[in-house]
């Protein structure tokens, strides 16, 4: 009789708990054991003492902090200011459809296109050349890599500023809240306040406490970035993220403690200042005072000319990526290509035909691509369906932990990983290390739709006496089909741009597209590198275009929406 | 059938909302559960279904104690007590219609019939949609159907799925005042057509079915005059 209660419309317990135990064992637990022996790395006092002896520390320590707090507080702003935009206007929704284009962009791919806009032989300076300048050669300025890191904090704000819409647009689009913002927003219209006022007053207060982790997780990858600083970022010194990326793949042993606390350094940097940020956001929210998240309003008004200047913000967005993915495809053809011509006074295919002589790096980061994303959309699916609800909220911000620790550190944890398991240098070695860094965004992405689906679908598919597994497949995956589609696409995405793990699991055996792409872009073949670049860019487009397709709500043949009978 | 439910104990493991409840419902008679938001109607019918622990599970949040339930449930002297739902043969319907926006129509009626020949499940299909007053909607997408459609849709598939009772939590209460006496009487009809117990949650008390029994949580039962 007790049985009532317990019974549940699911898999037999033997069946969970087996499907738990594999779950907690392939990645939640070396999640947590990753996140402590890189702890452990970093935490070796040779390492501080070589570390602040270092005559390049102070100097890369100041970059970094730099360029990530600028980068930040800019993306920061330019997304609060196209939200307040897009919401009293009404475009967010249409201003989002291009989004996944920009968010499958990996960042190295970003960094390389713009350098190729920017640089004083990039295609903006050939656009106005000789004309409005008078430049027959390229002038001697430092707009790339520049002592100042003003290009690399323009290219991390760039990659960022669609994300933070993007996850802003997520929580405006819930259902649960959409409907009681948007009437809340509306009843303050009604008092006789502006547009500004009342999304500065009603939306944003309810809204920016919840961007606080994603902009927490953007300030720690811009202080710890290593990619992209690599291609963009100042040289001499560089940051210091890619200071201790050189450090620990030095041989000296000393070195690479070295390396590994300057990683932690940047990950206390991180969580300092992401720190400072969620304590004062808790604070406005504990003493109840009125909250005061500063949110550039200037234009927002429902004047047509305010309303162009959020389209035209959005444009010069979307802009500046389609002109640095024209800027690879154009460089990955180009022969001779004298300043300051607009397009090459030579074409040739020789940059295709090397990549095509390498294809297995092309194969290797497809399949690593897919498989990553496979097997992380089946782990998170598998983890949504499995976990009892009072538990499942508590236990998944363990597997967000990468997204807050620098990449640096993160994959010396990893390394001691796999090293323990033997299997540093292997291709399950890389695929559990790509798996690992793709889970939190495959969650991310699944959990506004996931955890939330209407449980009386199921309640109702068991009273209709189909069985759990008739109900998962009939129902309710393929009413979650495109939100399973977005997040394997952007598993893929995650997993074809991984630079350090693909290097430093893979111990140099396997190359991918963006291993290439970024050692080429330290060299002088530009052709080449476009190739690789554009190629790290369009994969992941190619998959989220084929998301976008197999996501699509179906048609049906027989009477429009419009024709409805009462 | 017949269905007997005795609740020994509905409740939190600190606060019982029900104790000690016995309820027969005749082949073919609605019963009427009513009573003040939070008494623990809707966990009733779940407590029946045996769907308490999805729905537990659905609303839990730190600190919030989960619902159990000790009793049993009888259909025709059978205890299905232990049973899974997709075993018991108890149909929903909930406020929302609930049709599957990726299926049409004549989809969503099929998913009810999963076992049997081709033949006959079309012939079942073509022959609730009739009941249903829905001749050649079955290619449809659902959510062009008005409101009143829907909700018949909704009864057809959980009759279609032959349910030995029909537990019906508030089903009328998104309608407007006209289509909901309509489809009141739609559904009534069917039940008693087909003999099918059915237990119906509402605040109104318009919608207790003449001759029904009332009960409201706390009190005995009411025959209705």
């Amino acid at each position: 009789m007790a049985g009532l209660a317990r019974m549940r419309l699911g898999f037999s317990p033997l069946v969970q708990a087996a499907a738990l135990a594999v779950l907690m064992l392939s990645a939640w637990l070396p999640t947590a054991w990753t996140a402590l022996l890189a702890l452990g790395q970093a935490s070796q006092p040779a390492g501080w003492l070589a570390l602040f002896a270092a005559p390049q520390f102070p100097g890369a320590l100041s970059l970094s902090i730099w360029t990530g707090l600028a980068s930040t507080a800019l993306a920061w702003r330019v997304s609060a200011w196209l939200m307040a935009q897009g919401f009293v206007h009404r475009r967010l929704s249409r201003w989002l459809q291009g989004m996944p284009v920009m968010l499958a962009t990996p960042h190295a791919a970003l960094a390389i296109g713009l350098v190729f806009l920017l640089a004083p032989s990039g295609w903006l300076l050939r656009l106005i050349s000789p004309g409005l300048t008078g430049f027959e050669l390229p002038p001697p300025w430092r707009t790339t890599q520049d002592p100042w890191g003003l290009g690399l904090i323009l290219a991390l704000a760039a990659k960022e500023i669609p994300f933070l819409l993007w996850v802003a647009a997520s929580e405006l689009q819930r259902e649960d809240l959409r409907r009681r913002w948007q009437a809340e927003y509306a009843v303050t219209l009604t008092f006789g306040h502006s547009p500004r006022v009342a999304f500065k007053q009603v939306i944003w207060p309810q809204l920016a406490p919840r961007l606080v982790w994603p902009a927490w997780a953007v300030l720690a990858y811009s202080l710890t970035v290593v990619d992209m600083a690599l291609v963009i970022g100042p040289a001499t010194p560089p940051t210091l993220a890619v200071l201790a990326w050189q450090w620990v793949q030095d041989a000296d042993a000393l070195t690479q403690q070295q390396g590994a606390a300057a990683a932690g350094l940047l990950a206390l940097a991180s969580c300092l200042f992401g720190g400072l940020v969620w304590t004062f956001s808790r604070w406005r929210a504990a003493s109840q005072r009125p909250v005061s998240y500063r949110v550039p309003l200037l234009g927002v008004h429902r004047l047509p000319l305010s309303s162009l200047a959020g389209a035209s913000g959005i444009w010069l967005l979307r802009s500046v990526y389609a002109l640095a993915l024209l800027a690879l495809a154009v460089g990955s053809f180009a022969g001779f290509w004298p300043f300051p011509a607009v397009l090459p006074t030579q074409w040739t295919t020789g940059a295709w035909q090397s990549v095509w002589q390498s294809r297995e790096t092309l194969t290797i980061t497809l399949a690593l691509g897919m498989a990553t994303s496979g097997l992380a959309l089946l782990w998170s699916v598998a983890w949504f369906e499995l976990l009892p609800r009072a538990w499942e909220p508590r236990l998944r911000p363990l597997l967000y932990l990468n997204l807050l620790m620098p990449g640096v550190l993160w994959v010396l944890g990893m390394h001691a990983l796999s090293l323990s398991a033997s299997l540093d240098g292997h291709w399950l070695g890389l695929l559990w290390a790509h798996l690992l860094m793709a889970l939190p965004y495959v969650m991310l992405a699944l959990s506004p739709s996931y955890p939330v689906f209407d449980a009386r679908y199921a309640q109702l598919s068991a009273s209709l006496g189909r069985s759990r597994w008739a109900f998962l497949w009939a129902v309710k995956w393929p009413l979650l089909k495109r939100a399973l589609a977005s997040a394997f696409a952007i598993g893929f995405a995650v997993s074809v741009a991984q630079y350090l793990p693909t290097l430093y699991i893979g111990a140099g055996r396997f190359s991918t597209v963006t291993t290439e792409a970024v050692a080429l872009a330290a060299g002088a073949q530009r052709s080449l590198t476009s190739a690789y670049a554009w190629l790290q860019w369009c994969l992941p487009l190619g998959v989220f275009g084929l998301a976008a397709w197999l996501g699509r709500p179906r048609t049906f043949s027989t009477p429009l929406k419009a024709e409805k009978i009462s | 059938m017949s269905l007997d439910v005795h609740i020994q104990r509905l409740g939190t493991p600190g606060r019982a909302f029900i104790a000690n409840m016995h309820l027969h419902v005749a082949p073919g008679q609605i019963l009427t559960l009513m009573g003040p938001s939070g008494s623990g109607k809707s966990s009733v019918l779940a407590g029946i279904a045996g769907t308490l622990a999805q729905l537990n599970d659905a609303e839990a949040q730190p600190g919030r104690a989960p619902l159990s339930m000790q009793g049993s449930v009888h259909l025709n002297g059978q205890d299905i007590s232990t049973w899974p739902t997709e075993r018991r043969r108890i149909g929903l319907l909930f406020q929302e219609p609930l049709l599957f926006a990726h299926m049409s129509v004549a989809e969503n009626l099929r998913f009810a019939t999963p076992a049997g020949a081709e033949a006959e499940r079309q012939a079942n299909v073509t022959q609730a949609l009739a009941a249903a007053g829905l001749e050649g909607f079955g290619p449809r997408d659902p959510a062009t159907l008005s409101g009143g459609q829907k909700a018949r849709v909704a009864l057809m598939r959980a009759l279609l799925a032959k349910p030995h009772a029909l537990l019906l939590d508030e089903p009328f209460s998104k309608l407007d005042a006209a289509l909901r006496k309509q489809f009141r009487d739609f559904v009534f009809s069917h039940l008693h057509q087909q003999g099918i117990p059915a237990i119906l949650v509402t605040h109104d008390v318009l919608d207790v079915a003449d001759g029904g029994l009332v009960h409201s949580l706390g009190t005995e039962f009411q025959p209705l005059k």
